[in-house]
């Protein structure tokens, strides 16, 4: 039963849709094979399984719908009566109770069938029977497609009514059509309602959220409102009546003073007269909007006079625009305000008061001294503050030069590198050198170890490392080089030579293949022929 | 920009060159050639695989532990540009590379002198043996030997007598 989830309801299927569905389950979740010399036990048994199966797949889907779809009498009157308004109450309640009696329907029939089967003797028999019941539950369905249907299609807009909290803290607007209660929501909320010349542009409630005081504000925009008696409202009408008559919010009523909407200003107090009762115990303002049309100086005198009445009965009249903005932050401090102390009054007057009110306490430090301690404000922030109010540009941004210098402009961060000699600030810097990165060389005390380096390397090269060791070889080692050359020649040859050598004489390649001798002999005119 | 070294045979890797591997545990791999990754793919391990720089250097044949080699060092906070100090490295840096040189040349000449020494030796064992392949044992001294058979001959003489 979801409250004001209603976005978690289960799709319902069309009338065919659910038969198809719920027959192919039981063909495939059941034991499909049987034959006829079965145990007559089991045959029924088989059957009945079917049947019972189709049974509580639609007995389990139908209490699904029926739980999802949300009571009319057990979710908060203002959703109860948007509905009603939306869908029609009984409409609504008949299709479920449509729901409901088919459920039952099904279940009497697979009760009915199985009982019979116990009696079922041939496989024939029990096939029939399984056949007949359900066949006789797909017609109950069948005769459900309307109201399938239409719960299919309330589904879809539940889905998409937009979440209205209505216990939390709310401004409503309302007046006439295209007096600006959408151009309003959409300046002080992140909504992004659509705003037209034509009337009934908003055919729907639209909420908007927003931050004051650091708690979060719903502002909800109805469709405009004309003036007839309540019984002629169509159902556009009828959702900006309700939920004037059950959110408890502070109401701005809108009107438009230039009348652009196509509505006298007489007829608009009219209309404000018609549903006042609804404003009993909300804050009310009155939003003079479009000023910088007209303003209510501009007016003519008895127009002046309705909005010197207005404020003389205590009804707080601001001028705004939607366009210039004027006149909008102070109608939503104002309205916030006042629904703040008013829901604050009703919570106090209320029992849950004292609970909270034991815990609250204000703690002021105590004055342990007569010395005087103002509060301090940093000269730097004082003079920020100023520079912040006249608003020059400060230093050039790297932007505007990107757009003076166009195409030439290189990104260059070398610039606002801190250096200790600010004048290297454009050099071009080496990185590498001959297969070495130079920033792994550098190092400040570098000149102090190639110092070192260089003292090491003199001494190596005193002692003697470096000198070329060509030892002048005597005349006797040259002469065993040279016999020793010729000795490893000379056994190399000796090898080749040994190696010609045919000591075992013409061979037979291992890759000939063999052949009979039979073969050879019946083929010897044709060799004697080649050769 | 960095010349970074490759991971198997520690060549370095020019920007605009070969390839990088980046493990799932974040470590980074690069490769110079397409030959590296495929033996670093086949997990094969560049201190046993000869060719590389990593093998020479395990095994000792290239210079390790020297101080010529400690002024090329990859430094992880970098010291701020100044241009003196860049100049002077710059001048430093092709001095050191001179003795790095050098002394890595140096280096293997050492190692290689024990081979000439036994290069030598095997001459010499090799013409004590094997002499007999080319000069016949007893090649040029006919005059000697003929001499001495006479020198014998008139002693043998003597003794008869």
């Amino acid at each position: 039963m979801a409250l004001y989830n209603f976005k978690k309801i289960m799709v319902v299927p069309t009338a065919k849709d659910f038969i198809d569905l719920t027959l192919s389950k039981t063909q495939r979740k059941t034991p499909t094979v049987v034959h006829k010399h079965y145990q007559i036990h089991r045959i029924r048994h088989f059957y009945m399984r079917k049947v019972k199966f189709t049974q509580q797949n639609y007995h389990d889907r139908l209490s699904q719908i029926l739980t999802d779809f949300p009571k009319l009498d057990d979710i908060h009157p203002f959703y109860a009566d948007l509905m009603n308004v939306l869908y029609d109450k009984d409409h609504y309640k008949l299709a479920l109770g449509q729901i409901n009696i088919a459920k039952n329907l099904i279940d009497n029939v697979a009760k009915d069938y199985v009982r019979l089967m116990k009696y079922g003797d041939s496989l024939y028999r029990c096939k029939q029977l399984k056949r007949a019941a359900l066949g006789r539950m797909c017609t109950i369905l069948k005769r459900q497609k309307q109201s399938l249907e239409y719960l299919e299609q309330v589904r879809q807009h539940l889905s998409r009514l937009p979440t209205i909290d209505p216990n939390t803290r709310t401004l409503l607007l309302c007046g006439y059509p295209n007096v600006g209660k959408s151009s309003f929501i959409n300046k002080v909320t992140r909504a992004d309602v659509e705003v037209q010349p034509y009337a009934f542009t908003t055919k729907s409630l639209f909420v908007g959220h927003m931050d004051y005081k650091y708690l979060r504000w719903q502002v909800v925009d109805t469709p405009g409102i004309l003036d007839h008696p309540l019984e002629e409202r169509n159902t556009i009408e009828m959702q900006a009546i309700t939920a004037l008559a059950h959110l408890r919010s502070a109401v701005l009523y809108v009107m438009d003073v230039s009348e652009q909407c196509g509505h006298t200003l007489s007829q608009q107090l009219e209309l404000f007269n018609n549903i006042r009762p609804l404003f009993a115990n909300k804050p009310l303002i009155v939003m003079a909007n479009k000023c910088d049309v007209r303003k209510i100086s501009e007016l003519s005198e008895e127009n002046q006079k309705v909005f010197a009445d207005l404020t003389a009965e205590g009804v707080t009249v601001i001028e705004t625009s939607a366009l210039t903005d004027e006149g909008v932050m102070q109608v939503k401090t104002e309205a916030c305000d006042r629904l703040l102390t008013h829901r604050v009054d009703t919570k106090m007057k209320s029992k849950k008061v004292h609970d909270v009110l034991n815990r609250l306490h204000l703690a002021v430090p105590a004055k342990r001294d007569q010395k005087e301690r103002p509060p301090f404000i940093p000269e730097g922030a004082l003079i920020r503050r100023k520079a912040m109010e006249t608003d020059t540009p400060k230093r050039k941004l790297e932007r505007d030069l990107e757009v003076e210098l166009g195409e030439d402009y290189t990104l260059d961060l070398q610039k606002y590198w801190d250096l200790m000699n600010p004048e290297e600030k454009e050099d071009k810097i080496p990185e590498i050198w001959e297969g070495h990165n130079i920033a792994d060389y550098v190092d400040p005390e570098i000149m102090k170890r190639l110092e070192e380096l260089e003292q090491e390397e003199e001494l190596r090269e005193k002692a003697g490392e470096y000198d070329s060791e060509e030892e002048s070889e005597d005349e006797e080692m040259k002469e065993i080089r040279q016999l020793a050359s010729q000795i490893r020649e000379k056994r190399k040859l000796k090898i080749l030579a040994s190696k010609e050598k045919d000591k075992q004489g013409p061979r037979i390649p291992r890759t000939a293949k063999k052949v009979w001798r039979e073969r050879l002999w019946r083929r010897r005119w044709v060799i004697w022929v080649w050769t | 920009m960095r010349i970074e070294k490759c991971y198997f045979c520690s060549a370095p890797v020019y920007p605009g060159h070969g390839m990088m591997f980046v493990r799932n545990d974040c470590k980074s791999f690069r490769f110079c050639r397409s030959k590296c990754h495929r033996n670093f793919k086949k997990k094969r391990n560049p201190r046993k695989t000869r060719w590389t720089k990593a093998f020479r250097k395990s095994a000792g044949k290239e210079l390790t532990l020297d101080n010529a080699l400690e002024f090329e060092k990859r430094r992880n906070i970098p010291v701020k540009y100044n241009r003196e100090l860049w100049s002077k490295t710059m001048v430093a840096m092709k001095k050191v590379e001179v003795i790095k040189t050098k002394r890595q040349a140096r280096f293997i000449i050492n190692r290689l002198k024990k081979g000439k020494e036994l290069e030598k030796a095997a001459d010499i064992s090799e013409v004590k043996k094997n002499i007999h392949l080319i000069k016949a044992p007893h090649a040029g001294q006919a005059k000697q030997l003929e001499d001495k058979m006479v020198q014998k001959l008139a002693e043998d003489v003597h003794m008869d007598e």
